[in-house]
């Protein structure tokens, strides 16, 4: 490209954009002109989604996270159904002395927890098990006695020892109720309303601070409905407390970037209009708010400052340039020059969230990349109207920051002007150096992201210190696991499951599952045929086996169910006796646990079934699990590539340039590579949250490269000079504002990180790398690319065409 | 003139104090008068039991059973007929009429060829796999008038017939926790002397379970529930029982009720 071309290309770039601006003059001149109407508009807009807001309901429940239609999920619920299962509350007596639980005051605690546990609102005070509920069956000469545990209170020391002798002859109670060392015992509670599982929790949190311990005596409460209840509970709260937290921290970098009344409220105004008629749109279509929507309203502080940001920016240069200029005549400057990198931005955005929405198989976070795209508009219709409205009624004061400008044209003085442009010289002076370290810093982070492991472990969201953190740990150390993995048996006929042979391959099923890592114990109808079997023949130990006669397992099964209560045996077997469940107590619920445990078990029932007419299926807590965090371990890389891919094609489309495309998506791509490099690194695991936060990062991190992107654009086209000399002035001004922009992301999203919550300090942090990233590439990758390789998308299309 | 009034008005307040004081009293003599209804000395009587669980899958027993008075102890016995594979088992029981002596209770499992003794039931106890405990059973709609302390509700119709709403709350929590109910409350049909409908309510106050006596005949003379529907609104179990064949007449040999004639039983 000769100098002739590059002037009368550049003549024709600025007719163009003068054109441009013409039609942004007009637009914004009559919306000045309206600015009463649009602004109260705007307002009724407002106020119109904000009045649905009372009605959003929040859903706090760890199911809504998986789509309602997954088969494991489906699966789980039939099984449920038919077998009456509940998550269960837990309460542990743990006692490490010598005789363990084995001693009239653990004993007596355990009588009294479970007396007070029956008479909680939300516990079935007729499903309440523990030891003082429970009765020994023991086989005698002439029959069977059936005896409490419990048969007079206060337990005294001449009773223990019966105790322990019935529970040690008792293998079902063996590591379900009391702990195989006798160091702990269990108090079960069934929850009627499962919803309220954390105000359960809690009520038996106060309630046990009344327990009559003695020495040696801990309490613990766990229970898997209740850990997923209370987390999202948990991180909600700490949530609520923060995010206006993180909005005082933005508006603060706010006053530093502006030093002015206006320049701090009415982004503030714009957030909270934009946060408003999101959460009042999300009540209004029935979406309700789930615990990561917490992230979304950080992310929408982000996005809705950002806007504001780049506006006053521009507000306050057209204010330097000329002092002496009206409200009405600088706002509209500042919105000609600013509507299209802010329009821009919004339209990347949207791509990028519309991108995880597709992606994604979690309902929350579809409802999050819908809202987040909804937001991002929302902010832009704000920022065009409300702003340019408010700001023309106002009269036009220079910011402190921005006053020194300017003798030397188009440069502001002030401290973080001069800085950035410092900086920009460094860039422009050594672009071929600062790409090839940029280059390199990729490959590295790419071999540290190659360290990410998926994995996901509930217990984990919790501080180690944490009383439900120590409980889970304590009880499914001495316990044989408070976490579950079904098989379901299911035959032709009714009566089919008491068949001899199907019992006993669900006696070896067990025996297999017993064998397998953190698989504590298991639990079928087959034990208690087998223990009946014993206690009526004079508790034989040879006798504690599957009688070969069918018949005298459908009596011995009448005799146990004669002496309970309709819905005992419901668990294990259903009413037509052609279905049975076998439980395995498992003491951990991590993702990589659980890949081994469902494979292992899958190919044993696909070996060992079916078997007599029977068929197993595997179901359970920890095979929903399993499958729904597979599913977004291995969707999370296309919803990356796919989140990429919208950003390159709407860059690309606004930009008209593949070329423009591609230098739009290199910030984001190392945004994603630094998450994942820091995952990696430290040792942060890609799990349910994590797995969002690369959309996240690119959703916040292509605002820089479109700024800069419009912002070399502008520069290239309209002034004169060498390429370098034109980018350079690109970080005054445009590069000031990003770094407004950046800080005021990170310090808000770093506020995050004193949360109490490891999940939300992991969001924090990972969110300021992903920031932090996008900016530092956006402002030193992108001009020195654009200077090494000279892209034609800079240069206007009738330049190209010459 | 003065004084007539003072008596005039006391004696028109008379009937309400004494009303108040009365229905409580009421109360108890209606149930007083349910536990004095005749029921036979002995019977025979087939029953089903059709057990519905939570997801309407019906399970059908068929027992035939005797029942027997000697003085005021009781003795019941019953052998399952259906289905198949349990039929010829049998339960006796001899019910004592002293509270503090243990009930006996002997088993037989026809595929295990021997008698067994087991240890007695808790009242609250469930019967069998229905959602009726081992004290209704036992009772036949009679209640154990010291359990409970008796107020009269009101008056409504239960199948078209006027009956008398009676609460029954237990005299303690131990009484309570034995049965199980923190309240119930009956509907008496005055004429029969018998609950025709009752509610239940757990512990806590839940409500747990509705009786309702959906067929009474007279037999022999004496009144008679043929069938019952029981659901249980917690666990959404539901028992229906059907008495057939009964027979207040034929003598009921004394031997039927021992050890020897449960193993030899149906044979």
């Amino acid at each position: 490209m000769n100098k002739e071309t590059d002037v009368i290309g550049s003549k024709q770039m600025l007719a163009q954009l003068k054109e441009t601006d013409m039609q942004g003059n007009r637009v914004f001149s009559q919306l000045i002109r309206w600015r009463w109407p649009t602004l109260i508009i705007s307002l009724l807009f407002f106020g119109v989604l904000a009045v649905n807001a009372p009605k959003l309901t929040r859903d706090t429940s760890s199911d809504a996270f998986i789509d309602p239609l997954d088969p494991a999920l489906l699966n789980r619920e039939r099984v449920e159904e038919i077998f009456g299962l509940a998550d269960p509350i837990v309460i542990a007596v743990v006692n490490e002395g010598k005789d363990g639980i084995y001693n009239p005051g653990s004993l007596n605690l355990v009588a009294w927890i479970t007396d007070q546990l029956m008479r909680v609102g939300n516990i079935d005070p007729d499903q309440v098990t523990s030891l003082a509920t429970e009765s020994s069956i023991t086989g005698t000469a002439s029959g069977m006695e059936v005896d409490d545990f419990f048969e007079t209170l206060p337990v005294a020391q001449a009773n223990v020892d019966r105790i322990k002798t019935g529970v040690d002859n008792f293998p079902l109670y063996q590591g379900s109720l009391v702990a195989r060392n006798g160091k702990a015992t269990v108090v079960i509670g069934e929850l009627i309303d499962p919803d309220l599982a954390t105000e359960t929790y809690q009520e038996i949190m106060t309630l046990l601070e009344e327990a009559p311990a003695s020495p040696g005596d801990a309490l613990h409460v766990t229970g898997e409905g209740a850990v997923a209840a209370y987390l999202s509970t948990y991180v909600d709260s700490d949530a609520s407390r923060l995010n206006p937290l993180a909005a005082v921290v933005i508006t603060i970098v706010l006053l530093l970037a502006f030093r002015t009344l206006r320049g701090t409220l009415l982004p503030n105004l714009i957030v909270l209009l934009t946060a408003g008629g999101t959460v009042g749109a999300m009540a209004a279509s029935g979406v309700s708010f789930y615990v990561i929507t917490n992230g979304l309203i950080v992310c929408m502080i982000g996005i809705a400052v950002a806007d504001s940001v780049h506006i006053f920016s521009q507000y306050y240069e057209e204010i330097s340039k000329d002092p002496l200029a009206d409200g009405k005549t600088v706002t509209q400057r500042a919105m000609s020059a600013m509507w299209k990198p802010v329009t821009l931005t919004t339209l990347t955005t949207m791509a990028g969230f519309f991108a995880l929405a597709l992606t994604t198989t979690m309902p929350p976070i579809y409802y999050f990349g819908i809202f987040g795209a909804w937001a991002v508009g929302l902010a832009w219709l704000f920022s065009m109207t409300t702003l340019p409205a408010i700001l023309s009624m106002l009269k036009p004061k220079q910011s402190r920051s921005f006053r020194a400008a300017t003798e030397e044209r188009g440069l502001s003085l002030n401290v973080t002007g001069r800085l950035m442009h410092r900086f920009g010289t460094a860039v422009v002076n050594w672009p071929l150096g600062v790409v090839v370290t940029g280059t390199l810093i990729a490959v590295i982070a790419t071999v540290g992201a190659m360290f990410v492991v998926a994995n996901e472990e509930r217990i984990d969201s919790f501080r180690t210190e944490e009383p439900i953190h120590i409980a889970d740990r304590t009880i499914n150390r001495l316990m044989d696991g408070t976490y579950y993995l079904d098989v379901m048996i299911e035959t032709e006929q009714a009566e089919g499951v008491l068949e001899p042979a199907v019992l006993r391959q669900i006696d070896q099923t067990q025996r297999y599952l017993e064998t397998l890592p953190n698989v504590g114990g298991t639990t079928s109808i087959v034990d208690y045929i087998k223990r009946m079997h014993q206690a009526i023949n004079e508790d034989d130990p040879d006798y504690y086996s599957i009688p070969d006669n069918k018949n005298l397992i459908a009596q011995l099964f009448l005799l146990y169910s004669a002496s309970g209560d309709p819905s005992d045996f419901e668990e294990e077997i259903d009413g037509e006796r052609r279905l049975a469940l076998i439980r395995a107590n498992v003491a951990v619920n991590r993702y990589q646990d659980n890949s081994v445990l469902v494979q292992r078990v899958t190919e044993h029932l696909n070996e060992s079934y079916p078997v007599a007419g029977a068929s197993a299926t595997l179901t359970g807590d920890l095979n929903v699990d399993y499958h729904w965090i597979d599913g977004i371990v291995k969707s999370n890389l296309l919803s990356i590539v796919l989140c990429l891919s919208a950003v390159f094609l709407m860059a690309s489309i606004l930009f008209r340039s593949l070329v423009a495309g591609l230098f739009a998506t290199v910030p984001v791509s190392m945004a994603v590579l630094f998450v994942y490099a820091v995952m990696g690194v430290s040792g942060i695991w890609l799990g349910v949250s994590t797995s969002m936060f690369a959309s996240i990062a690119i959703g916040l991190g292509v605002d820089f490269s479109i700024h800069t992107l419009h912002s070399m654009q502008e520069k290239i086209s309209a002034v004169t000079g060498s390429w370098n000399e034109r980018l350079v002035t690109l970080y005054a001004s445009t590069g000031r504002a990003q770094l407004f922009n950046f800080l005021a992301i990170a310090l808000g999203f770093s506020v995050l990180m004193t949360s109490t919550v490891p999940p939300l300090v992991r969001f924090g942090a990972l969110v300021g790398v992903a920031v932090a990233s996008a900016f530092l590439a956006a402002m030193t990758l992108l001009p020195a690319m654009a200077l090494v390789f000279k892209p034609a998308f800079l240069h206007s299309n009738q330049t190209e065409k010459e | 003139m003065k004084f007539s009034l003072t008596i005039l008005s006391l004696l028109t307040a008379l009937p309400v104090l004494l009303n108040a004081a009365d229905l409580d009293a009421s109360a108890r003599g209606i149930i007083e008068a349910v536990n004095a209804r005749e029921d036979g000395n002995h019977v025979t009587r087939d029953a089903t039991f059709e057990l519905t669980d939570r997801r309407g899958i019906t399970r059908v027993e068929k027992t035939t059973g005797y029942r027997k008075y000697f003085g005021d102890e009781k003795r019941t016995v019953i052998f399952y007929t259906e289905p198949s594979n349990v039929r010829g088992t049998g339960f006796l029981t001899w019910d004592y009429p002293d509270a503090g002596t243990e009930d006996d209770q002997w088993l037989y499992l026809p595929a295990l060829g021997k008698v067994r003794r087991i240890s007695a039931s808790d009242r609250g106890d469930y019967f069998l796999g229905t959602d009726l405990t081992y004290d209704e059973i036992k009772k036949e709609n009679k209640i154990e008038i010291d359990d409970y302390h008796y107020t009269i509700v009101g008056d409504t119709v239960i199948d078209g017939v006027p009956v008398t709403e009676i609460e029954a709350v237990p005299i303690n929590e131990a009484v309570a926790r034995e049965l199980g109910y923190s309240r119930i409350v009956l509907s008496v049909d005055r004429e029969i002397q018998m609950s025709r409908h009752s509610e239940y309510w757990d512990v806590n106050g839940n409500h747990l379970k509705t009786i309702h006596n959906a067929g009474i005949e007279q037999i022999d003379g004496i009144w008679t529930v043929t069938e019952v529907t029981v659901v249980n609104h917690k666990t959404n179990h539901k028992t229906r029982l059907l008495f057939e064949n009964i027979d207040y007449q034929t003598d009921v040999p004394d031997r039927i009720f021992n050890q020897q004639m449960l193993e030899r039983g149906l044979r």
